[in-house]
C-alpha cells in the first residue's frame, strides 16, 4: 500500500514545481525530438536509395563512367574519351555481357510555342528502356533505325509534359530542343525525385546519335551501361573491360585509366556508408544532444534538492525510509525526462512529417523512432535520477532539519 | 514512556576536535505528562530532542521508548517508530510549499502501512479547528495556522508522544497563546508532550520544567501551579 502512494506522490510532487520541471523536460525534449526525426527522415531517405538504386542498378549491372577519378562525376563531353564504339568493342570482346546502352546527356531549353522548359536531354541507345528498366506511360520508346537515322524523335519525362503541355495529350506534338524540333512518340512512366532531390522526370531521351550530331557537336558519350549474365562474373569482367578499353585508349603502363567502372559491389559500399552516417553518425549526435539534456536534468535536480533539505529532513522525521525518498527523487527525475521525451517524440515525428512531405519521401513510420526515442529517455531519466537520488537519500534526518 | 539512561552525545568534528552535546543524562518521562526541557542555544536541548524522537542516536547510555529498547534500532525501524509512536512540531513549521493543508498533513499517512488514510488528515484538521482551511496552501494562511497544521500532521497517525522544538518561537503572542492552549488541550486528553524551548514563560505552561546546561541536567522539577493559556478569538 505504501509503494503506490509514494509514487502516486511523487507524480503530484512533479506538477508543484512548473518550472523546473519544463526545463528538465525540455532537455529530454530537444534530444529526443533530434532523434526521432534523425531516424525518421532516415529510414525514408533509405527506403528512397534503395528503391532507386534498386531500379538502375542491379546486381547484374556494370557502369562504366568517361574519365577517371571520382564515382560520379569526372570529365564529360568534350573532354571524354569514351566512344559508343569503345563499348561495342567491349560487348563483343568480354563474353557475358547481356545487353548495354550508351549515354550522352545536356541540359538545353524545350520550347513548345512560348512555354520553355530547362530539362535534362538524355541521348541513349534503343535499348535503353530495357538497360535501365524504365518503360513508356504512354505512347511508345523509339528503335534502332531511328538511332540509326538520327531521327528527331522524343520520349518525354511525366514533369516535360505537364509543364508544356498541361492537359492537351503531347503525343505526336513538336517540341524544339535547343533549336531542333522533334517529334514527341511517347511518355515515360513517371520516377518521382532522386535522394539528391532532383526531378527524373524532368528528361526527355533522345535517340544519343540525334543528340550528338543534332542537338550538338560531340562524338563521345558520358556513360555506358552494361547488364551482365552472371553477377559473379562482375569483378573479373571490370578487369576485362579496363583492359580492352585501355587498349583502345592506347594507354601505357602507369597512365591512369581515363574511364571508371562501376560494379554493385561499390554501389553497395558507398550504400553501406550513406546507411553508416544515417543510422549511426547522425544518431549518434542526437544521442550526445540526449545525453547532455539528461546531464542539465540531473543537474537541475541535484540543485533543487539544497532547496529540499528541510523537505528531505521532514519526511524522514514523519516516517520515510532512506529507500523511500531515494523512489520519489528518482521517480520525479525519471517522469520528468520521460514525459520530456514523449513529447519529443511527438515533436520530432512532426518536424520530419513536414520535412518528408517537401522531399517528396513519403510518410515516415514513427514507431521504431517512437520505440527508441522513449526507450533512450527512460534510460537517460534513470541515470541522471540516481545521483540525485542518492544525495537525497543519504542526509541524515537530524542534520536536514537543522 | 521514556526512559533514558546515562545517555551522551559526542560529535566528532575532526580528528582532535570532540564536542560533548550531552553528558550522562538520565530522564524519565511517564505516559501522559507534559515537560519542558529549557536551556540556552548549546545545552543540548536540540540533540536531546533528536535522541528521544529517534533521529539521532545516542553515542553512550541506553535508551527505552515505551518499554523498547531501541538504542541499537537500525535506521528503518527508528522510522517505523517515528511514524507510529512519535508526532513532530517544529519551530519553522516546515510544511511543503505548494502544497495543500490536506496535504501537508497527509505526509505521514505516505509512509504508512496502513491500508486506508481516508479522512484521518481531514479529522485531524478538524482537531485544530482547521476544517475550512484544508485547501489552503501555507502561504494562503497565518503564522500560527501553518502551525495548527503542523500540529494536525503530528496528530494524524495518533501517536503517544508529541514533540514540540520551540513551537512557538515565530509566532506573535497570540498566535503562541493559541498553539500552547492547543498542547494543553491535547496534554488533558493524555497525550505526552515534550516542549523543547528557551523561553522560561513558555515553560510555565507545562506541568514539569527539565532544565539542560552544557550537556547536563541541572535542574528538574514540578511546576506546582501550570497556567492555563487561553485562545482568543481572532479580532
Amino acid at each position: 500500500m505504501k509503494i503506490p502512494r509514494i509514487i502516486r506522490h511523487s507524480l503530484l510532487m512533479i506538477g508543484r514545481y512548473k518550472l523546473r520541471t519544463s526545463f528538465m523536460m525540455l532537455g529530454s525534449l530537444i534530444g529526443v525530438a533530434a532523434l526521432t526525426f534523425v531516424l525518421s527522415i532516415g529510414q525514408l531517405a533509405q527506403q528512397r536509395i534503395l528503391e532507386m538504386v534498386g531500379r538502375v542498378f542491379s546486381d547484374a549491372t556494370i557502369v562504366i563512367h568517361a574519365g577517371g577519378g571520382m564515382m560520379m562525376g569526372g570529365p564529360r563531353g568534350a573532354a571524354s574519351r569514351l566512344t559508343a564504339d569503345d563499348i561495342q568493342a567491349v560487348a563483343k570482346e568480354v563474353p557475358g555481357i547481356a545487353d548495354w546502352d550508351t549515354q550522352q546527356s545536356v541540359t538545353l531549353p524545350v520550347r513548345r510555342g512560348d512555354a520553355t522548359y530547362n530539362a535534362q536531354i538524355l541521348g541513349e541507345s534503343e535499348r535503353w528502356h530495357r538497360v535501365w528498366n524504365r518503360s513508356t506511360s504512354r505512347g511508345e520508346y523509339f528503335d534502332e533505325i531511328a538511332v540509326r537515322s538520327s531521327a528527331r524523335v522524343a520520349v518525354i519525362g511525366e514533369t516535360v509534359a505537364q509543364g508544356l503541355f498541361g492537359n492537351d495529350d503531347p503525343i505526336g506534338a513538336d517540341i524544339q530542343i535547343g533549336s531542333v524540333p522533334c517529334k514527341i512518340i511517347g511518355i515515360l512512366e513517371p520516377w518521382g525525385t532522386d535522394p539528391h532531390g532532383g526531378d527524373e522526370d524532368n528528361v526527355v531521351v533522345v535517340p544519343v546519335t540525334t543528340l550528338m550530331r543534332r542537338l550538338s557537336n560531340l562524338d563521345k558519350i558520358g556513360m555506358a551501361k552494361l547488364l551482365i549474365n552472371d553477377p559473379g562474373q562482375a569483378e573479373q569482367m571490370k578487369v576485362q573491360i579496363a583492359a580492352v578499353l585501355r587498349q583502345r585508349h592506347a594507354l601505357s603502363t602507369g597512365q591512369p585509366d581515363d574511364f571508371s567502372i562501376l560494379t554493385a559491389t561499390e554501389v553497395h559500399r558507398v550504400i553501406g556508408e550513406i546507411q553508416r552516417v544515417i543510422f549511426l553518425y547522425l544518431p549518434l549526435v542526437a544521442v550526445v544532444s540526449l545525453i547532455v539534456g539528461g546531464i542539465v536534468s540531473a543537474s537541475l535536480m541535484l540543485s533543487s534538492i539544497n532547496d529540499r533539505i528541510a523537505e528531505i529532513g521532514l519526511r524522514r522525521a514523519v516516517g520515510a525510509y532512506s529507500a523511500d525518498i531515494r523512489l520519489q527523487f528518482l521517480l520525479e527525475t525519471a517522469t520528468t525526462i520521460v514525459v520530456g521525451g514523449l513529447v519529443g517524440v511527438a515533436l520530432g515525428y512532426a518536424v520530419a512529417e513536414i520535412a518528408a512531405n517537401r522531399m517528396h519521401l513519403g510518410s515516415a513510420n514513427p514507431w521504431l523512432a517512437a520505440a527508441l526515442g522513449i526507450a533512450a529517455s527512460g534510460v537517460v531519466g534513470l541515470l541522471a535520477g540516481v545521483l540525485p537520488a542518492l544525495r537525497a537519500a543519504r542526509l541524515e534526518p537530524a542534520e536536514a532539519l537543522r | 514512556m521514556i526512559e533514558l539512561q546515562g545517555v551522551s552525545k559526542t560529535y566528532q568534528r575532526s580528528q582532535n576536535d570532540k564536542v560533548s552535546a550531552l553528558i550522562n543524562v538520565s530522564l524519565q518521562i511517564q505516559r501522559g505528562e507534559f515537560v519542558a526541557i529549557i536551556g540556552e542555544s548549546g545545552s543540548g536541548k536540540s540533540t536531546l530532542m533528536n535522541i528521544i524522537g529517534l533521529l539521532d542516536v545516542p553515542t553512550q547510555g541506553r535508551y527505552r521508548l515505551d518499554g523498547v529498547d531501541v538504542t541499537e534500532f537500525n535506521p528503518n525501524d527508528q522510522a517505523n517508530m517515528r511514524n507510529r509512536k512519535i508526532g513532530f512540531v517544529f519551530q519553522a513549521f516546515h510544511l511543503l510549499p505548494r502544497t495543500t493543508a490536506l496535504e501537508n498533513v497527509e505526509l505521514p499517512l505516505l509512509y504508512s502501512n496502513r491500508k486506508s488514510i481516508s479522512g484521518l488528515a481531514h479529522k485531524a484538521l478538524e482537531a485544530v479547528h482547521l476544517a475550512d482551511r484544508v485547501q489552503h496552501r501555507p502561504s494562503e494562511l497565518s503564522g500560527g495556522q501553518q502551525q495548527r497544521v503542523a500540529i494536525a500532521r503530528a496528530l494524524v497517525n495518533e501517536p503517544d508522544l508529541l514533540l514540540a522544538d520551540e513551537p512557538s518561537g515565530n509566532l506573535d503572542r497570540r498566535s503562541a497563546m493559541e498553539i500552547i492552549s492547543i498542547f494543553q488541550s491535547l496534554n488533558r486528553d493524555g497525550r505526552t508532550i515534550v516542549l523543547v524551548t528557551h523561553d522560561q514563560e513558555v515553560a510555565q505552561y507545562t506541568s514539569r520544567i527539565v532544565r539542560l546546561e552544557r550537556g547536563r541536567i541541572v535542574a528538574d522539577e514540578i511546576v506546582e501551579e501550570s497556567k492555563v493559556a487561553v485562545a482568543q478569538e481572532a479580532p
